[in-house]
């Protein structure tokens, strides 16, 4: 029996579909992230230690080996805070 | 009774303007970041095993900030060090090992391979070897196991 050629058409078509989304959407996210992959599942230490790591390297997802920090790093914590009153 | 406020979020969050009471010693922050301290971790608890110790016990006693300040700054200086120390020696081993685990999400059992350079390197230039504490008795470390459950698709 002949291979069933127009069966591959759907396949094909639902593959590349899916590729193109898949790709679309890991592009976009590595655009937001310094060509880096998404961070996940972050607990509480890791969004605190990425926030320190912002106010050390400027950039959310920058990294630095520095022993010492830079000089901004001591009056750059900021509090989010609530006006009362 | 408590009556509903709107809640005010003012558009500049708050930046405590007061300076740094003089009269203490002044010791710069720790400059590096989440990924390489990470990759680093086992070998600044076993340098710096002692002041970080001193330091826990410390706030173990009272967690006021000015309790225990002297001993911040030792484990604030021994950690410098030590990330001196590593850049100058295996600079290139550890850059990768934290590279990989930026890609990884910062898990460390989807680098084995760099990781293994970087113990490597580490026990030569500065004799330090990666012992993960209440790690099984018997069995090899987990960063030892030759065919572990979790793992990238290269070991």
């Amino acid at each position: 029996m002949p291979v069933p050629f127009e069966a591959i058409i759907p396949m094909g078509l639902v593959v590349v579909m899916f590729g193109v989304t898949g790709t679309g959407f890991s592009l976009a996210k590595r655009m937001t992230n310094e060509g880096k992959p998404a961070r996940h599942s972050l607990d509480d230490w890791e969004r605190m230690m990425m926030n320190r790591d912002e106010r050390l390297t400027g950039t959310p997802r920058g990294q630095s080996m520095n022993p010492t920090a830079p000089k901004e790093f001591a009056t750059n914590s900021a509090w989010q805070t609530e006006k009362l009153a | 009774m408590a009556t509903h406020r709107d809640a005010q979020f003012p558009s500049t969050p708050y930046i405590e303007p007061a300076p740094a009471p003089i009269g203490q010693p002044k010791v710069e922050e720790v400059g590096a970041t989440s990924a390489p301290l990470k990759s680093a971790a086992f070998f600044i608890g076993q340098q710096c095993q002692e002041v970080n110790e001193d330091f826990m016990l410390c706030k173990n006693e009272s967690r006021d900030p000015a309790h225990c300040l002297k001993e911040g700054r030792r484990v604030t200086r021994c950690a410098q060090d030590l990330i001196k120390k590593l850049g100058e020696n295996c600079g290139k081993q550890w850059e990768e090992h934290w590279q990989c685990l930026e890609k990884n999400n910062q898990e460390l059992y989807m680098c084995r391979k760099p990781e293994r350079s970087l113990n490597q390197c580490v026990f030569e230039k500065l004799k330090l070897v990666k012992n993960i504490p209440g790690s099984p008795e018997g069995q090899p470390q987990i960063h030892e196991k030759k065919n572990p459950v979790w793992s990238g698709v290269q070991r």
